[in-house]
């Protein structure tokens, strides 16, 4: 058993952290130059989050697992919830196949300099939106 | 018997004796290759009279491959050279990619072995069988791609390939203390400045042209291996970030975890970062990609100015570890500048890290007040002035002005400039630290303060194990997760990364970067597949401590002890901010635990037991009897 006993609050609860990305301008830019569609696909509990960067706006949406991604990633929720303090080691988690990626992986290496700022962002919104019990800082 | 050539070459510059000796198989299965060969067959000639300067004829020079070296196939080219280093005084070495190894051994030769001395400017000349010592006064001044292209376009005949240099420019001719030996232009022996040891024999070059061909014992297995290994590479992000943004691409992940150091190590985050990451490397100075012999990884990078105070012809571009000494450990924004600055160590010959970190640690010394611009003959040296950097290496190739006593190293300017200046110090045995910030991964403390030649991240693999890069599940001390701002376990941790680092790295001559995917199981079977012998795992860790201790008692025999063993305060300061806020290696216990497991004396010498049981009763004999 993992951090999360509930699908439905992990989804809302990571959704929630992405919309706010998309919200954030110096983030969403970045995301929306890369023009990729991540599929972040998450076990125990099992959540699929879906990232649409091809259009004009960063679109996010919970569950689906039919539009075409460019990349797919796939990791437990756990491991993903520490991901996004900053806590996972990337090359590790990827060499021990904790998270699994599969695409272009130029694109996705051009994608960390985007994301390095949420990694202050995520206890901040936890701690704001309610789910201050998971923040590990 | 598959992958060794078949001999190794004895040259002495002082009498111009030739000799080519057989490769005894059993020394090759004992010692293996590159550093095995080269420790052992160093310490059998300065046994006698370990006292000598570096820069003195007395010093020999070591030059080995692998038995891989010469293999089709990713990631195997490298090859090592040895010697003491006239920068830090104890066992010097590097370890380097390119196509001169596998040249060699086209020629009939697994090393080359370089005694004494030459009155007057010399090059070794390599052609199969002649092997000459020809005159070398109309290379000598020049810069290193200048003397490789003169030398290549010298040798040139209509029906031969073109054939290999590896040289020293003007920094290893002006006796500058982290001089390098670099082969086709940016393959570089950078570390410890063996290039003054060149520039001390009057040395210019080895040329080498071989037309033999390589066996491997058990080809089909080789071949089945090669398969294996391809669909493992296709695909997998190390090897693709390589592919990509060459060792650059190391700049996005290392900035996640804090181990990029920035203005001389005093912080580990910086607002203007992206300005100097992959993605601007590849739009303002990046022309190409290139490789070494037969890797299909080619993580090297090709780079160009057209224009400006920093134009540089197309050529090598800056790797990470060149990126961060010019670029974040100087608060640099201009890629541009730092490309010049690599363009300029690799014209003179310097190693980039040593000089990088020498001035970021000047920079220091003039914020403080130590120097000014009169020693400096007016540059201001101020945190991110690009221009002052790049003329900085320039005057520090050269030995002008205060570039004569930054070219000592930053711990011996250290010492000239007076006051606090050793503060500013990042060296571990007078070595300046690689860009890897310990404060992030306390395994890689423990091997910077126990490398024999210094601050090392490549002296074992603690630094792609700690940083996630390479997983070694057979080996059961690696096989748990490792978490990097922990100090517990990672004495443990260093000495199995270090025997098996040398076997892998050292002796075979896997890349470190390219071959980081290789679990340890396919690293073995491949060297058994070539060379038709039956390492096992057990024993190729066995054979690698074995060559660790002849390593660290060669160190030891030039004077390193304990007190030695130790970081610098700067890299023990504990930051504020950052992705590595409060941490720091618990440098007593790591120590402790290391010293036990390694049987080290309280000196930092090997117990005479152990060494004994190791059979290294010769190498006891020295270190307690002095003969």
């Amino acid at each position: 058993m993992g951090l999360f006993e509930s699908a439905e609050k992990f989804e809302k609860m990571l959704g929630g952290f992405f919309e706010l990305l998309a919200d954030t301008p110096a983030i969403a830019d970045k995301l929306l130059a890369s023009k990729l569609i991540i599929r972040f696909s998450y076990s125990d509990p099992d959540v699929v989050l879906l990232i649409d960067c091809s259009g004009d706006k960063v679109e996010i949406s919970a569950g689906d697992t039919d539009t075409k991604a460019t990349v797919d990633m796939s990791m437990s929720s756990d491991i993903a919830h520490k991901f996004w303090f900053g806590k996972v080691n990337l090359m590790a988690a990827l060499t021990r196949k904790q998270m699994v990626a599969k695409g272009p992986i130029p694109k996705i290496l051009k994608l960390l300099p985007a994301i390095k700022p949420s990694y202050a962002m995520y206890p901040k919104y936890l701690d704001e939106n309610g789910y201050g019990e998971h923040n590990i800082f | 018997m598959g992958g060794y050539a078949g001999s190794i070459l004895y040259v002495d510059l002082t009498s111009g004796d030739i000799e080519a000796r057989s490769l005894d198989m059993e020394f090759a299965r004992e010692y293996i290759g590159g550093l095995g060969f080269g420790t052992k067959i160093y310490l059998d000639l300065i046994k006698g009279k370990p006292d000598f300067d570096p820069l003195s004829a007395d010093n020999p020079f070591v030059l080995m491959t692998g038995p891989l070296t010469g293999m089709r196939t990713n990631a195997v080219a490298r090859w090592t050279v040895g010697a003491k280093s006239p920068l830090t005084g104890l066992w010097g070495d590097c370890n380097i990619g390119g196509f001169f190894g596998a040249q060699l051994k086209f020629a009939g030769y697994d090393g080359i072995v370089i005694t004494g001395a030459s009155n007057s400017p010399a090059y070794i000349y390599i052609e199969d069988a002649t092997v000459e010592i020809r005159d070398a006064r109309k290379y000598w001044g020049r810069d290193i791609y200048t003397v490789t292209d003169e030398m290549i376009a010298d040798h040139k005949t209509a029906s031969m390939k073109s054939g290999q240099v590896f040289a020293i420019g003007p920094a290893g001719e002006n006796l500058v203390k982290f001089a390098s030996i670099i082969n086709d232009k940016g393959h570089v022996a950078g570390r410890t400045g063996l290039g003054a040891v060149w520039g001390s024999k009057k040395l210019k070059a080895i040329f080498v042209r071989g037309t033999g061909k390589l066996e491997v014992e058990h080809p089909d297995r080789f071949d089945a291996l090669r398969s294996e290994l391809k669909e493992l590479y296709d695909g997998n992000i190390s090897t693709e970030g390589l592919r990509a943004f060459g060792t650059a691409s190391h700049m996005d992940i290392g900035i996640i975890s804090g181990d990029i150091p920035m203005k001389n190590w005093q912080q580990s985050e910086w607002d203007l970062f992206d300005e100097i990451g992959p993605v601007e490397y590849d739009e303002k100075i990046l022309t190409g990609n290139s490789t070494c012999y037969a890797c299909g990884v080619a993580c090297k990078r090709e780079a160009e100015v057209k224009e400006g105070a920093f134009e540089f012809e197309k050529g090598p571009g800056p790797e990470y570890e060149t990126i961060a000494t010019f670029g974040t450990m100087c608060l640099n924004v201009s890629l541009e500048s730092i490309g010049k600055a690599n363009d300029i160590c690799n014209r003179y010959g310097m190693d980039t890290i040593s000089c990088g970190s020498t001035i970021a640690f000047a920079m220091e010394c003039f914020e403080n007040g130590l120097i000014n611009k009169k020693d400096t003959d007016g540059l201001s040296l101020t945190w991110g002035n690009s221009e002052a950097i790049v003329a900085m290496v320039e005057k520090i190739g050269k030995r002008e002005g205060i570039g004569a006593i930054l070219s000592e190293g930053s711990a011996k300017a250290a010492e000239q400039i007076g006051g606090n200046a050793s503060d500013f110090l990042t060296t571990v045995k007078g070595l300046e630290a690689p860009m890897h910030d310990p404060r992030g991964a306390h395994g890689h403390g423990l091997a910077y303060a126990v490398s024999s030649r210094g601050a090392c991240h490549l002296a074992s693999l603690v630094f792609p194990v700690e940083g996630g890069g390479m997983y070694l599940p057979e080996i059961p001390e690696l096989a748990d997760e490792i978490t990097g701002m922990s100090s517990e376990g990672k004495a443990k941790l260093n000495v199995v990364c270090e025997d098996y680092g040398m076997f892998f790295s050292h002796c075979v001559g896997f890349c470190n970067l390219g071959a980081m995917i290789l679990n340890a199981t396919q690293a073995v079977d491949m060297v058994n597949h070539v060379t038709g012998f039956d390492y096992t795992l057990d024993e190729t860790m066995q054979l690698g401590r074995r060559i660790w201790y002849i390593k660290r008692g060669l160190t030891n025999l030039f004077g390193a002890r304990a007190e030695h063993d130790v970081l610098p305060k700067r890299l023990m300061t504990v930051l504020d901010t950052g992705p590595t806020k409060g941490s720091i290696p618990d440098m007593d216990l790591m120590l402790k635990e290391f010293y036990e497991l390694r049987g080290l004396n309280e000196e930092g010498v090997a117990e005479k037991k152990v060494l004994e049981e190791l059979g290294l009763t010769e190498l006891a004999k020295l270190l307690y009897d002095g003969c």
